[in-house]
């Protein structure tokens, strides 16, 4: 060999392909957020959420189907509509080897529950997401009890959200310490969080093995897991078909063919359970009459924009209700039709059209300028203006305060829980938190008032039921659809599924 | 320079420093946006559990005295708690400083390596096919979005040629202790060179994307002054003394050349941790620009008043930089 072709040979090893001494299996995920902290109570974010719930475990669960099931819990029992137990399993571990107590369970609840628990005078933010709980207790050694000031039925479907942490871990390290640093009784322990960059987790040996009732049972199949951070779109996709990760969260409609088309990698869908709808603005000039929402009710051709906008991957709605969602029913369809809505417009006395302006985030200006070519077409001359989320949230959502200006508003509400009260009453009920529209029907706050603290699950439904042919007849807003979560995902992973509400559970899924 | 002119210059960054805390701080005031409402999401809450958040996040104090704590806090070097990280925005900020200091570090060096041969080629051979390139490359360098630049860089490197990985800082199989936060230098400093192979191929692509634009620029500046500098009466006499023309063009005319070069490209430093922003974003880099911008978003105050006051310190001081080193360059400069 020349000296020559030993250079240029060393020159291509060291420019070769990457080739980390990765461990037997390491399942790595692009994801679009870094945590924001590693501390169960302390944050806001479904994304942190996400990567918490692979290091700590909650009371309860859910599967991919989103039925809740006991996780640490073994049962649990309502006593009375505003008392619920839940018999603690025994023989779990935390991370550091010793065993999670109904103790621990109360102190993990107490802390996103009681106001200043959290130390230093602050509250959890996640305190909203438990509700009207009174007070946490420990009750005959193993049974956690918890008593609410009210009957709040979506208790247990809430209860998936908090992680139980361990009393002592947490007494020794402080709320600053537990931020960066884990003791949980999940599958995965933390190796390193590599801020901004990765978060490297390995196997519990240990583990419990999860909740019984979502098969494989036992510690995780993976030996590593790594949530690696990529919150561009395109470079995340680009790392799956480069083969640099295994899983893409929040893969745009728009690449499900090309992943598809990729040799190695193909796309799995979950419904989704955010709502998109526009708002249309009640007290303007022109959306106080209904013949005027109807019209443009009629022009919007949802079937065509789910089709060429999402790619087929959403399902339409006529109310604010997800279909899968609790007390979801058939309702009434306004169908696409130009001439009516034209006749509808005239009728409403605006024969010439009218011109109106429909506010939207950069993210859903091409959508938004779809629906405004359909609605101009019909002579609702609609011009999209594109704005920053947290200053539309402060024109639009103004909770009564002031009067409202804008025309239009797409946006759109989630609803992990798939429960109505989560979407329904903040959207719709007078001068509530995510009103957009202005919208107050005193019959509406009734029903969903009632509903919010019924037991009985066919009234509750029933009265959700009601509660949508109203707004379907009311028309607030434009219904629109209720979006998949699309996910990329290399052929070598198995056992694994998306979840509706977002989680990335990795304790099921194995590398072949 | 003097003494004396030093510390004035420095006390100069005072006046400087206050007012861009208070321009920040009533610009994120006058922003319409409430941090409270952001966090929550959509999710149901009561006033009174609303309130306790606000508290909490010490939003609940009128804005004046809000503006009078922040200002006696940083002046003890406390910053205030990230809204969404909990915990000292001092913290979160070091942690991330590193990346995007190396990260632009080497896309300087990418920049002054490939700008300079290339502008003083282009002026020796004025006019011909390859100054015109060269004119053409650097309209596109200056043209062309990081973010757009960046992918096809990724497409070709990483999806297609396997080469380089699409992003991070270095493989997560490479455990690395930190001594500096550079990686390139940590990884050196233990001996580590597979590991320090790795965080360069992580490197290469975000350093090229992120220098483009300046490269473009020192191109042209670096030929535009050795231009000037050939025709001065020096350089005609050196060449009529008969020296070799690599003599007068390294050694006479260059040397001169580049002061406009080197002093433009102290004051460009500035302007990349601006397009880092979009580059850290395209590459996953764990630097603060993203999070920066994340930040704005979700309007987590205290941390972005500490990182443009920490931007602002750098971008100052790299001026501060730049004229020093043009009076070094340059002795006919005086500060």
């Amino acid at each position: 060999m020349t000296n020559l072709q030993r250079l240029l040979l060393a020159s291509a090893m060291a420019i070769g392909p990457v080739v980390p001494a990765a461990h037997a299996s390491d399942l790595v995920v692009g994801f679009t957020l870094d945590a924001d902290t590693l501390d169960p109570a302390n944050h806001r974010k479904r994304e942190t959420e996400t990567i918490i719930r692979n290091l700590y475990d909650g009371l309860l669960t859910r599967d991919a189907n989103m039925v809740v099931v006991p996780e640490i819990a073994e049962s649990m029992t309502q006593v009375s509509p505003t008392v619920y137990d839940f018999k603690i399993r025994s023989g779990i571990l935390f991370h550091d080897g010793t065993p999670m107590t109904a103790e621990d369970v109360k102190f993990s609840l107490d802390r996103v529950t009681v106001e200043g628990a959290m130390g230093n005078g602050q509250t959890s933010p996640r305190q909203s997401l438990m509700g009207p709980v009174a007070s946490v207790e420990v009750v005959d050694g193993d049974t956690v009890r918890i008593t609410l000031k009210e009957p709040w039925p979506i208790l247990p479907a809430m209860l998936p959200n908090q992680q139980i942490v361990s009393k002592a871990f947490v007494e020794r390290v402080g709320s600053e310490g537990i931020s960066t640093e884990e003791n949980g009784t999940g599958p995965f322990r933390l190796v390193e969080w590599r801020k901004g960059e990765s978060i490297i987790m390995e196997r519990f040996t240990e583990y419990y093995g999860g909740a019984t009732d979502i098969p494989p049972v036992g510690p995780a199949c993976v030996d590593r897991v790594i949530f690696k951070f990529i919150p561009e779109s395109a470079s995340r996709v680009a790392a799956l078909l480069a083969g640099d990760v295994q899983i893409i969260n929040e893969l745009p409609a728009f690449s499900v063919a090309q992943v598809n088309a990729n040799a190695g990698t193909h796309v799995m869908t979950v419904n989704g359970t955010r709502s998109f709808f526009v708002a249309m603005n009640l007290e303007g000039e022109y959306f106080d009459d209904p013949l005027v929402r109807q019209a443009a009710a009629h022009a919007i051709d949802k079937n065509l924009l789910i089709d060429k906008i999402l790619g087929g991957n959403a399902a339409s709605i006529d109310g604010i209700l997800s279909p899968d969602a609790f007390g979801a029913s058939d309702l009434p369809v306004y169908g696409y039709d130009p001439e009516m809505a034209k006749k509808l417009l005239a009728d409403a006395g605006f024969p010439n059209g009218i011109d109106i302006v429909m506010d939207t985030e950069g993210a859903f200006k091409d959508t938004a300028e779809a629906i405004a070519s359909l609605l101009t077409k019909v002579g609702i001359r609609t011009t999209v203006a594109v704005g920053e989320s947290a200053q539309l949230t402060a024109k639009w959502r103004l909770q009564g305060k002031e009067p409202k200006t804008g025309d239009m508003y797409f946006s759109s509400w989630g609803n992990g829980s798939l429960d109505p009260f989560d979407i329904f009453t903040p959207t719709h009920r007078t001068n509530d938190r995510g009103n957009s529209a202005g919208y107050s029907n005193p019959a509406v706050d009734a029903l969903l008032d009632a509903a919010a603290t019924e037991l009985d699950v066919e009234k509750r439904a029933g009265m959700y039921r009601e509660a949508e042919l109203i707004i379907n007849a009311d028309l607030p807003y434009l219904y629109l659809w209720v979006p998949q979560d699309i996910y990329g995902v290399s052929d070598r992973l198995s056992g694994w599924q998306p979840s509706a509400d977002s989680r990335i559970n990795l304790h099921d899924a194995c590398l072949n | 320079m003097s003494l004396g002119k030093l510390i004035e210059r420095l006390l100069q960054l005072v006046p400087v420093l206050l007012g861009v805390s208070l321009i920040v701080f009533v610009m994120m005031a006058l922003t319409p946006g409430d941090p409270v409402q952001i966090m929550i999401g959509d999710q149901n809450i009561t006033p009174e559990q609303e309130q306790a958040l606000r508290h909490g996040l010490g939003l609940d104090r009128p804005i004046v005295e809000r503006f009078f704590v922040f200002i006696g806090n940083a002046l003890q070097g406390d910053f205030g708690q990230s809204f969404y990280h909990r915990r000292p925005v001092a913290d979160v900020i070091v942690e991330r400083l590193p990346a995007t200091i190396e990260l632009s570090l080497v896309a300087l060096i990418v920049a002054l390596v490939t700008a300079i041969p290339l502008g003083v080629l282009a002026a020796i051979r004025k006019n011909s096919i390859f100054d015109k390139l060269a004119t053409v490359g650097s309209l596109l360098g200056v043209s062309l979005p990081g973010f757009w630049f960046g992918i096809l860089l990724i497409m070709l490197f990483a999806v297609q040629w396997h080469i380089l990985p699409v992003s991070g800082r270095i493989g997560y199989s490479s455990e690395i202790e930190t001594i500096t936060g550079f990686l390139l230098i940590d990884t050196l400093l233990r001996g580590n060179l597979p590991a320090f192979w790795d965080a360069v191929k992580h490197i290469l692509l975000p350093a090229i994307t992120l220098g483009l634009p300046m490269t473009a620029i020192l191109m042209r500046v670096t030929r535009t002054s050795m231009l000037e500098v050939l025709r001065q009466d020096y350089v005609t006499f050196a060449d009529a003394k008969g020296l070799s023309r690599t003599r007068v063009l390294f050694r006479h005319a260059l040397k001169n050349a580049l002061i406009p070069t080197v002093s433009v490209a102290a004051i460009e430093t500035g302007s990349l941790l601006g397009g880092n922003m979009i580059v850290e974003t395209v590459f996953g880099w764990p630097g603060l620009g993203r999070l920066v911008v994340e930040s704005i978003f979700l309007r987590n105050y205290p941390l972005v008043q500490a990182a443009v006051l920490l931007y602002a310190v750098i971008y100052v001081g790299l001026n501060f930089f730049a004229d020093i080193l043009y009076t070094v360059l340059n002795p006919r400069v005086k500060l």
